[in-house]
């Protein structure tokens, strides 16, 4: 059997001094698809960052890629570096000078200090193909902040592919997606998994999505209420445990 | 013939040629960090760090000792204390920095009251003495601006990560509370050096103005950086020589021709925006190259 990407065990995060995430255990396995599903507040949010080693946590272990992840969210600059990240926004107040090629560009460069022209030529090669394979080529000299939602997902996503990466993050990156925008992301994400071996974890609010997609589901409110294949973890009972009675009631509604 | 004739005399005058290169330094120094200090919305920050730089100084006075001195240590103190404030208080950091610097204001004027007779004069602190300025000034000026240049340049992929969304900068494995407290001390000393030729009235201007005009009229990052840089310095040389023509008070003049390249910035920014014509397909082209939109968002 091969090693986890990630693997938390007994993982306690506190967050404005209160417990957001309850002594949470899972395994990412490579190449898997797993969605972070649960209401708002539930901690999915703080659950990432912890992963990331964003914030500090109370108890308990997280190992990327056979690496354990420090107490204050050190790794070791090679493990760091398989990692990417999909924020839910970027701070884009009034206009930013800066072109989707460039935020792209940096995506390429590895953690540390470094000079901004070093391997010029390689991380513009290496642009262009992100912002083809993720339908950004038209996008390459837009302002960063003139872009819609949609758009500044893929570029982010652009970011992400830069480079070759094991572990891909995603926090509600679906959000502000059209219906054919979507379906693009997702293919993608199937295609870094199976053709590159990239191993996703994706928090979501969007059950359907999941259904179709991911083939692990993490129920998490403040502690994890189930977890399992889609079809397990987004059963009618599972759901009711996870949101309440109202949530069946209106997925009915808006499906029967 | 007449003007001409004057500008001669003026630059002639080694008090005017240090004068003239400190300007210039001090400028692209404010506009440099400025260029990141404005997108990361320090603007305040420098404002407030600049007006409690007078509490600094006045210690100094008080202390016996030379103000310039005191200065770079106190404003980097000053500049951690509120840091650690702005990140532990639940409190707005606009509000806080105004509770902060209106408070040392305060002091340092009352301080100020205690001491008889100073010789520097409070017009030279708030509006600085740009014309009083040292070798030795420019030494540590010019230093400031190499190491300001390096470090920058060398975490720039850090520095915009950072300002665009912290958690991503740190999943990228950038140190952010390392960076962002580097970047404020490194503010936090550049406020303090400029402060003799500048001023605590008027430093803001030097770092938030030619940053401004540089962000209207650039697309590519490293454009912004530069032409901010080259905006600070620019317009600082030519308020300082307007200054010694028109003989009016120099902090001000330079701030006055900021302010003019502000506008004029804004006014090519507009009219590239109303005409895609001359700009190209994609309109709206600038500095940098490429299509730009510059509708508010």
């Amino acid at each position: 059997m091969r090693q986890p990407v990630l693997q938390v065990q007994d993982l306690s995060v506190e967050r404005s001094g209160r417990l957001a995430v309850e002594g949470v255990s899972f395994a990412l396995s490579p190449e898997s698809d797993t969605a972070l599903v649960g209401p708002n507040g539930a901690g999915k949010s703080t659950l990432v960052a912890a992963l990331l080693g964003l914030v500090p946590r109370r108890s308990g272990a997280v190992e990327i890629l056979g690496q354990p992840l420090g107490i204050d969210g050190q790794l070791p600059r090679a493990v760091r570096a398989q990692i990417a990240y999909v924020p839910q926004t970027l701070a884009l107040q009034g206009r930013f000078p800066l072109t989707v090629a460039e935020f792209v560009g940096f995506g390429y460069d590895p953690p540390g200090l470094r000079l901004p022209w070093k391997d010029h030529r390689k991380r513009r090669v290496s642009v262009q193909q992100a912002l083809q394979r993720t339908g950004c080529e038209d996008l390459g000299q837009r302002l960063l902040s003139e872009l819609s939602g949609g758009q500044l997902k893929r570029v982010l996503l652009a970011f992400c592919v830069v480079r070759p990466r094991q572990l891909l993050v995603l926090d509600e990156a679906q959000a502000g997606l059209d219906a054919p925008s979507n379906e693009h992301f997702q293919q993608l994400l199937f295609n870094l998994r199976r053709q590159e071996g990239w191993t996703v974890l994706q928090v979501s609010h969007d059950l359907d999505m999941v259904r179709r997609s991911c083939d692990q589901v993490l129920c998490l409110n403040r502690r994890l209420r189930c977890g399992g294949s889609p079809d397990h973890a987004l059963s009618p009972q599972s759901l009711n445990e996870l949101y309440g009675p109202n949530m069946i009631t209106y997925r009915h509604q808006h499906h029967g | 013939m007449a003007d001409a004739a004057a500008l001669a005399s003026i630059l002639a005058e080694p008090f005017m040629q240090r004068a003239l290169v400190g300007g210039l330094l001090t400028g692209a120094l404010g506009g440099l960090l400025g260029s990141f200090a404005v997108l990361r919305q320090l603007s305040f920050f420098s404002d407030a760090l600049g007006h409690s730089a007078l509490l600094g100084i006045t210690l100094g006075i008080l202390l016996g000792i030379n103000p310039t001195v005191v200065l770079i240590p106190f404003a980097v103190l000053f500049a951690l204390l509120v840091h650690q404030l702005v990140q532990r208080s639940a409190l707005p950091t606009d509000a806080l920095l105004n509770i902060v610097y209106s408070s040392s204001l305060a002091a340092a004027v009352l301080a100020l009251s205690l001491v008889e007779t100073y010789r520097g004069g409070i017009q030279q602190l708030l509006f600085g003495d740009i014309l009083g300025i040292s070798w030795v000034d420019l030494g540590v000026i010019g230093g400031l601006l190499l190491v300001a240049l390096l470090y920058l340049s060398l975490s720039l992929r850090a520095q915009v990560l950072l300002t665009l969304n912290t958690d991503l900068a740190g999943a990228m494995g950038v140190r952010t509370g390392w960076h962002r407290l580097a970047f404020i001390v490194l503010l936090a000393v550049v406020v303090a050096v400029s402060i003799k030729a500048v001023g605590v009235l008027l430093i803001s201007a030097f770092v938030v103005i030619p940053a401004c005009a540089g962000r209207l009229l650039s697309r590519r990052f490293p454009v912004y950086v530069v032409s901010s840089a080259l905006l600070g310095g620019g317009c600082a040389l030519m308020g300082l020589l307007g200054s010694g023509l028109t003989n009016l008070p120099s902090g001000p003049c330079v701030v006055m021709v900021q302010f003019l390249g502000f506008v004029v910035a804004l006014v090519i920014s507009q009219s590239t925006r109303r005409s895609p014509a001359v700009a190209g397909p994609g309109g709206r082209q600038i500095l940098g190259g490429g299509p730009a939109a510059l509708e508010p968002h």
